[in-house]
């Protein structure tokens, strides 16, 4: 089997962006409508205060709460985790933008665009069929399809990879094969501590967060040694 | 170009000093849709071939319906932000022959003024950026002949202005880095990284955080920099020079001396010359050396003898001269030397951790903590084998950012972090405090190529003379950088490395000694925004408007543009065509084991009746007669590569207007001449085919270190006796022409920097401008947006979407206790003030910063570029005013102001 899955390492990002923008062009989203982005959070109080940045969208959830709401079963998740929306059976009750806890769906009851007119760029990618429906990430789903369909590997081969995964200029957004022992996603995860956002609500997120090096990890640790040896 | 069916188009985006970033366009019927990172070019990129989030931006600026699409005569003869400009269009034949007029009025007049300086003045943005866009522009310049660059629109004092002068003077540091991909301990002063560093910066100092470098971030606000450090540090603004000195004190006061590297400093470093009672170095009276003292034979030698045991420490009494400022001789006989290393020793002496709290408000413990981890993770006497050479490791290194690096203290700071690099020999080797590129030296970019053997040791520098002879104060530009600051020198970046201030701040009030400043006759301008970027932008903006006849490249209307007489429209980053070079080291953190070459092309069709800027440099060439020379200078090298060389002669012909096809064909064959050394002859179609082409970096040359051993010399460090020469002499010839207003900057030649309130002359400002300084609390600082930072896209709807995503984009970010304790509501609209100037925005609080700090992130407060207009966020630039007495003696100054902050309305009840 297969269980799509994505990381963030939050060592890495340094909430730039780029993957906010990415996602921007590749699923050509209209203003405001971030499938993918980077919070700016705080901790503490001076002086005694952490900031971080934490990368958020769609979990892609095992038990999917957006799911179990939606009335025309729009909603769906597939055998490898996916969760996908039937833009053509939503009826935009925004049931599952309120079940969501992560706050990742979006509706859009009209057509928007950066300037007020379409662009000759925007008019050519706008779709109506996502006006006033759900609208959340997709993993890029076509991508990924479409990938595999060519023998691309996701989360290797570009082509085949999220457009944040990509775009990423920190290498803290990796994307993978959860149920493949050997994918990168599972050794990222056998090798950092890690959790996953509202664990406790159970919804069994397909997104990961690593914050530290695993305590067993050290054989991973690339030192100074082995890279020409100083003495 | 494909009108129909999907394509990938290899390009590049060097928006930022951060880049080039290589990147993809995807193109669907003829319309660009998607920025990608080029992935093809992932295995010669250092960070992976990825793209800033700036790129994204990209495809919205190609088709921003707020673009400028025609070129446009301005019909109100009246400038001013109130006035309207009544911008109409015209055609392109129009616009030159109106341009043209101009230029060749000046031409017959004469090309410089009867003040001496030139007639055409020309701007351009930040850190030499827009050169990867104005295609052979240059080569126009260059064939016209003299014209002042020196109309700063913030490069030169709101740069590494103080890094830019003396890192080039230390070791060749135009910029300087961190060896992040081997350092383990890194001392971050302000230097934000994360925001300014771009893809490479990202890249590298990600990996080095998972592998575990500890970076320390000093700086009185919680950057995106200091989120992803180990510790922050927050440091009262203006104050990390009692900081880093009380990290050299520690080091020198507070552990036995063989922890340091004691051989580096003897062999490699003017620590073991003799300094004499004048506090010049005691030289051999027949060859003028210095002297050191050889432990050996017990005797004085010079610093090149053979075989000596060179003595760090101690004072001796031998036979020498010593030689003060215009070769006065000040001693000649036997005289008392003490070793520059004591000097050093000496001096630091007062600058304890305890006396450094009073001043930073960081606890001593901090500070001692922190100079400890600085030296136990130097691992001082460890070798790398690095390409097969093996050289020291000192994993450890300091980095500064602006408003530390530059104004006031700005070169303590500079001189501090160098030392600390030199005192455990982590300077310039594996690991440690690296320069980046060459911006003063020459041949320029060439780092290592522009060492070579200079006064008593060291490398040589191309100081601006101070020597009665031929120093002059007749300056050859209205921001007198020749004049004034010796170590700007006098390249090709000089002008824009001079106090730029200046040409705005003289118009009116031209100092004693001076030729009158006057209005340059015509003034182009591209890629850069000054009435919104500099400082005193009210003012900034009426002195422009005095201008008589302002050419813009224009994108959109902006406020610079807005006092212009002719806007051009150029063909934009997804418009043109030019080829750059890329690898090798460059600025920030752009350190490559590839060089070579890429291609910007044109993805789509251009908009409108942009032109590409090549296109236009070589019209204005046709049209004032200098096409000859224009040419000339093309084939000499100005599009960037010389088109004769040993492997073939690719020259344009002198007399005809050659079209951009032609010109970067035969530029994109030079260069790949001069890549495969005449292998590989490929043609424009080749690299609009691949993008790229590149050959490999040594990694050894990223260190300077090799290169100085090599040729025998020193690094010029810690006595800084050239520079007390070279003060010594400024003073004189400025006092003998009676200028005394540029004595407080002379104090700034020390050969041992002394601590002084760095922070007191923003205090004083405040008194100036009548205010009484217990009234103005705050400091008000700004910080560099990665979304925003140099790229001249304000304008983008996506990058004002993502940035407002960061903290601080929105408003003015102030400590959430003391907003309480004010009154002040996260979102309320507060005014922040000067004396005599305010500006409002929306309240943003925060814990992660000091209770005395307000920030203002970007540069914003715009009142005339469409979309931009109507974000309603101020910018410091609006409250900083220019004036000598925050001028350093570099020229450069520095973001900060002292404001209150108020709710909005209070003062009104």
């Amino acid at each position: 089997m297969t269980r799509w899955a994505m990381i963030a390492d939050l060592r890495r990002c340094v909430g730039c962006q780029t993957c906010t923008a990415a996602c921007r062009h590749a699923n050509a989203t209209p203003p405001g409508v971030q499938w993918r982005r980077v919070l700016d959070m705080e901790f503490g109080e001076y002086p005694e205060v952490q900031r971080a940045f934490v990368p958020v969208g769609c979990q892609h959830c095992d038990d999917p709460p957006c799911m179990d709401v939606c009335p025309t079963k729009a909603t769906r998740k597939r055998a490898d985790g996916i969760v996908t929306i039937d833009y053509d059976l939503c009826i935009g009750c925004s049931y599952c933008m309120v079940a969501c806890p992560y706050q990742a769906r979006y509706k859009t009851e009209r057509a928007l665009f950066a300037y007020g007119k379409p662009s000759v760029s925007e008019a050519k990618r706008h779709d109506d069929a996502r006006l006033a429906v759900a609208t959340k990430c997709t993993f890029c789903v076509d991508r990924i399809d479409a990938g595999i369909e060519n023998g691309q590997q996701p989360g290797v081969d570009p082509e085949a990879t999220p457009a944040c995964v990509n775009a990423c200029i920190a290498q803290a957004l990796s994307f993978g094969d959860l149920d493949d022992p050997s994918s990168n996603v599972s050794e990222l995860l056998a090798d950092n501590e890690h959790f996953r956002m509202h664990e406790e609500l159970g919804t069994g997120p397909g997104f990961y967060y690593l914050w530290d090096k695993a305590v067993a990890a050290g054989t991973r640790v690339r030192s100074a040694e082995s890279e020409g040896g100083p003495t | 170009m494909n009108a129909t069916g999907t394509h990938r188009v290899p390009t590049y985006c060097y928006q930022c000093v951060a880049g080039p970033d290589l990147l993809t366009v995807k193109v669907v019927d003829g319309v660009a849709t998607e920025i990608e990172p080029n992935f093809c070019a992932a295995s010669v990129h250092p960070g992976g071939g990825k793209v800033c989030v700036k790129a994204f931006g990209l495809v919205q600026k190609t088709y921003n319906p707020n673009r400028v699409l025609t070129p446009m005569r301005r019909t109100n003869p009246k400038k001013g932000r109130d006035e309207d400009p009544g911008f109409a269009p015209i055609s392109w034949d129009e616009a030159f022959d109106l341009i043209a007029t101009r230029l060749l009025e000046i031409r017959a007049q004469g090309l410089t003024d009867d003040s001496g300086y030139p007639r055409v003045a020309a701007s351009f943005g930040g850190g030499g950026t827009p050169q990867s866009y104005m295609g052979t522009f240059p080569a126009f310049l260059s064939a016209w002949g003299a014209i002042d660059m020196g109309f700063g629109s913030g490069q030169g004092v709101k740069c590494y202005h103080s890094e830019h002068l003396y890192g080039e003077l230390w070791h060749r540091a135009f910029t300087v880095s961190p060896d992040t991909p081997l350092c383990d301990y890194l001392i971050s002063c302000g230097a934000n990284v994360e925001a300014s560093g771009g893809v490479v910066g990202v890249w590298r100092h990600a990996e080095a955080r998972v592998r575990g470098m500890k970076r320390v971030q000093v700086e009185p606000h919680l950057s995106v920099t200091g989120a992803c450090s180990a510790q922050w540090v927050p440091i009262k603004p203006k104050t990390d020079a009692a900081f880093l000195f009380a990290l050299v004190h520690v080091l020198l006061h507070e552990f036995p001396r063989e922890r340091l590297d004691t051989g580096f400093l003897c062999r490699h470093t003017a620590s073991p010359y003799l300094v004499g009672p004048g506090g010049y170095f005691l030289r051999d009276r027949a060859t003028r050396k210095p002297l050191i003292w050889d432990a050996a034979a017990g005797a004085g030698v010079p610093f090149d003898a053979p075989d000596v045991a060179e003595t760090l420490e101690g004072h001796f009494e031998l036979d020498a001269v010593e030689i003060g400022p215009d070769d006065d001789v000040l001693g000649d006989g036997c005289l008392v030397g003490k070793t520059a290393f004591a000097q050093l020793v000496a001096h630091m002496g007062a600058y304890s951790p305890e006396w450094a709290e009073r001043i930073c408000d960081v606890p001593a413990a901090t500070i001692r903590r922190i100079a400890t981890e600085f030296l136990e993770h130097a691992r001082v006497g460890a070798t790398i084998e690095i390409e097969g050479m093996r050289l020291p490791y000192r994993p450890v290194a300091v980095s500064l950012g602006k408003t530390v690096n530059n104004g006031w203290g700005g070169y303590e700071c500079c001189w501090a972090r160098t030392m600390l690099a030199a005192l455990v020999g982590g300077l310039e080797v594996p690991g440690g405090t690296l320069g980046t590129t060459v911006r003063l030296n020459r041949p320029i970019s060439e780092r290592l190529k522009s060492v070579q053997p200079g006064p008593d040791g060291f490398m040589a520098f191309p100081m601006n003379p101070t020597d009665k002879a031929h120093w002059s104060a007749k300056s050859n530009i209205r921001n007198a950088y020749k004049t004034m600051v010796p170590l700007a020198g006098d390249g090709a970046w000089s002008q824009a490395l001079g106090p730029t201030q200046f040409s705005w701040m003289f118009l009116d009030d031209t100092p004693k000694g001076l030729p009158r400043v006057t209005a340059p006759d015509v003034w182009f301008v591209y890629r850069t925004n000054p009435a919104i970027s500099f400082w005193d932008t009210k003012n900034v903006s009426a002195t422009m408007a005095r201008f008589p006849f302002v050419v813009a490249m224009a994108y959109t209307r902006d406020e610079t543009n807005h006092m212009a007489d002719i806007l051009l429209p150029d063909a934009t980053d997804l418009e043109s065509l030019q080829l750059i070079r890329i690898g090798g080291s460059k600025y920030v953190e752009q350190f490559w084991d590839h060089q070579g070459f890429a291609l910007r092309q044109p993805v789509v069709a251009t908009s409108g009746d942009a032109r590409d800027f090549t296109d236009i440099a070589t019209e204005l060439a046709r049209r004032t007669g200098l096409l000859a020379r224009y040419n000339a200078s093309i084939n000499k090298g100005a599009a960037g590569v010389p088109l004769k060389g040993e492997h073939g002669d690719y020259s344009l012909e002198l007399e005809r207007a050659h079209t951009r096809t032609e010109i970067w064909d035969a530029v994109c064959r030079a260069a790949s001449a001069e890549l495969t050394d005449g292998l590989q002859i490929h043609g424009l179609e080749w690299w609009k085919e691949n993008g790229l082409a590149t050959k490999p970096f040594p990694r050894t040359d990223w260190y300077l270190f090799p290169t100085l051993v090599a040729r025998g010399l020193r690094f010029e460090l810690p006595y800084q006796e050239r520079l007390k020469r070279v003060g010594a002499q400024l003073g004189r010839r400025l006092h003998e022409h009676d200028m005394h207003w540029w004595d407080k900057q002379l104090e700034e030649y020390q050969a041992l920097p002394i601590w002084k309130d760095f922070a007191a002359p923003w205090t004083a400002a405040v008194t100036v401008a009548g205010g009484e300084p217990r009234d103005y609390p705050f400091w008000l600082l700004t910080a560099r947006s990665m979304q925003y930072a140099w790229g001249g896209n304000v304008g983008m709807q996506l990058m004002k979407e993502v940035a407002d995503n960061i903290a601080g984009h929105r408003g003015v970010i102030m400590n959430t206790r003391t907003a309480e304790g004010m009154g002040i509501a996260d979102g309320d609209a507060v005014e922040i003030a000067t004396p005599q100037r305010s500006v409002r925005g929306c309240a943003v609080l925060r814990q992660g910063i000091r209770p005395d700090t307000l920030l203002l992130i970007g540069q914003f407060d715009h009142w005339a570029t469409p979309f931009a207009k109507d974000f309603g966020v101020p910018s410091l630039n609006s409250l900083a005013t220019m004036s000598l007495d925050l001028t350093d003696a570099t020229g450069s100054g520095a973001d900060i102001v002292r404001v209150k902050v108020t709710r909005a309305g209070e003062q009104a009840r």
